[in-house]
């Protein structure tokens, strides 16, 4: 009656081991990953190239062949300093303003709580990474620390606004050469209707003749023109590479 | 920076001559790397002038006087030349002072810096206006409201008049149009603005014919 025929059961006993020990491993595995993943989140920021420069330059290794270290002068430094203070002012302003957006977004539940965690830790960091060149600065200068991110601070605008007007400067000098080609262009065209109009005038025999000359396919447009003058109404930077074809273009259209 | 004691060594070489910094030879130095030493080095190059109790930057305020008596000298000497309707020289006058403005020391208060620019852009772009040079006076302008966007009314105006003067009327329109944005009513603008308005219309009907 006790009997138990052991061969028979071996089959689903196999079964509930292999069950049990694949669930025991994918648990395993999987909290691992998930603790692995939340210690190692991403960073919000990207790596600190000028704190890693100002760094470097404190710990310089002799290089290959000579024994000494490179001396490096404290002038060079405060400069590294300084401009690790200005890549921090542009962290904290991304910061700032990354900040309201993120949190309403997490209200609404359209991001993760990864995120919001990623961006405590880089807000948390950014204090320490504050107080740490404050330190430094002190070090470095008596009472430093308290203008250093002052001065790091106009730095930062006054390259944003520098930067602005270079681009308008470099923009000038195709709006130059543009303008340029366009004016010698309208006031060849002003004189070929002239001259147009007065052959008109003449008659129509020696038109033929004089059209030979112009090698332009402009003029024939222009003389059949009320008005001299096409005003383009393109950006410059469109019609400079083209601005041929195109009024070849239009003038056909005509 | 996800840990707050280490940082990633760059091996960097200095010259011992000129203290310039510059990536060691054996690696390859990124373009953003380069870039960076370039700013360093030349930040380094404009702490070395300055005046010698001054180890670093001076606190933005107050600031070094001589510098902004030169720019308004010589804002004053463009506009007295502007007066005699001599705009070629006020217009080289505008270009020194601005010349000053733009070599400030970078930590001087980027605010000042603002209001020196955009006054200086601003008369430039007038002169210019005077000589007929509108693709000179356009990008003057543009450079003026970029220095100050509210109350620059003139500036906003004199960039769309020179537009308007080139043909670019769209552009013109466009331009004028935020300018009214920024600036509220102001009668220069509107009137501006119908005068653009009815050019394209005109040009509209010329096509059409």
């Amino acid at each position: 009656m006790f009997d138990i025929d052991w061969r028979g059961l071996l089959l689903p006993l196999a079964y509930l081991g292999v069950l049990a020990g694949t669930f025991m491993t994918f648990s395993r595995v999987y909290r691992k990953r998930k603790a692995f993943e939340s210690a190692n989140l991403a960073p919000w920021f990207g790596p600190h190239l000028q704190r890693n420069i100002y760094l470097s330059l404190l710990h310089m290794e002799p290089e290959e062949g000579s024994e000494k270290t490179p001396k490096v002068p404290d002038s060079v430094i405060r400069a590294a300093l300084l401009r690790r203070a200005v890549e921090d002012i542009h962290r904290i302003i991304q910061i700032r303003t990354a900040k309201q957006a993120c949190s309403s977004l997490l209200q609404r539940g359209s991001v993760g709580d990864d995120l919001w965690q990623r961006f405590q830790r880089a807000e948390k960091e950014m204090e320490e990474e504050l107080r740490d060149v404050v330190m430094e600065a002190n070090a470095l200068v008596p009472n430093w620390g308290q203008i250093i991110f002052q001065s790091a601070n106009e730095i930062a605008a006054n390259k944003a606004l520098r930067d602005r007007i270079d681009e308008i400067e470099a923009q000038t000098e195709k709006d130059k050469e543009w303008w340029e080609k366009r004016r010698t262009n309208i006031k060849t065209e002003l004189m070929k209707e002239l001259e147009a109009e007065a052959e008109a005038e003449e008659g129509q025999q020696d038109h033929e003749g004089s059209e030979k000359g112009q090698t332009n396919s402009k003029s024939s447009v222009a003389g059949s023109e009320d008005e001299p003058v096409l005003v383009e109404t393109d950006t410059p930077s469109a019609a400079s590479p083209s601005g041929a074809s195109k009024k070849k273009k239009q003038g056909g259209k005509k | 920076m996800s840990d707050l004691d280490s940082f990633d060594f760059i091996p960097l070489h200095i010259d011992p001559k000129s203290k310039a910094i510059s990536a060691a030879a054996q690696t390859p130095a990124t373009r953003a790397l380069e870039a960076e030493l370039a700013a360093l080095n030349t930040l380094h190059r404009s702490l070395h002038g300055l005046d010698p109790p001054h180890l670093v930057p001076p606190p933005p305020v107050p600031v070094n006087p001589k510098r902004s008596a030169n720019i308004g000298k010589l804002r004053e000497s463009g506009n007295a030349e502007y007066r005699k309707q001599r705009y070629g020289e006020a217009a080289k006058f505008y270009t020194l002072g601005l010349q000053m403005a733009l070599t400030r020391a970078a930590w001087e208060p980027s605010q000042l810096v603002r209001e020196e620019l955009h006054a200086l852009y601003s008369n430039r772009a007038q002169a210019h206006m005077h000589l007929g040079l509108w693709a000179e006076a356009a990008s003057d302008a543009e450079a003026s409201v970029e220095a100050k966007r509210q109350g620059n009314a003139k500036a906003w105006f004199r960039r769309g008049r020179s537009l308007v003067e080139m043909g670019r009327l769209a552009e013109a329109r466009e331009w004028v149009a935020r300018g009214l944005e920024f600036e509220g009513e102001e009668k220069e603008l509107i009137e501006l603005l119908k005068e653009v308005d009815a050019k394209m219309e005109q040009e509209k009907v010329k096509r059409d014919a």
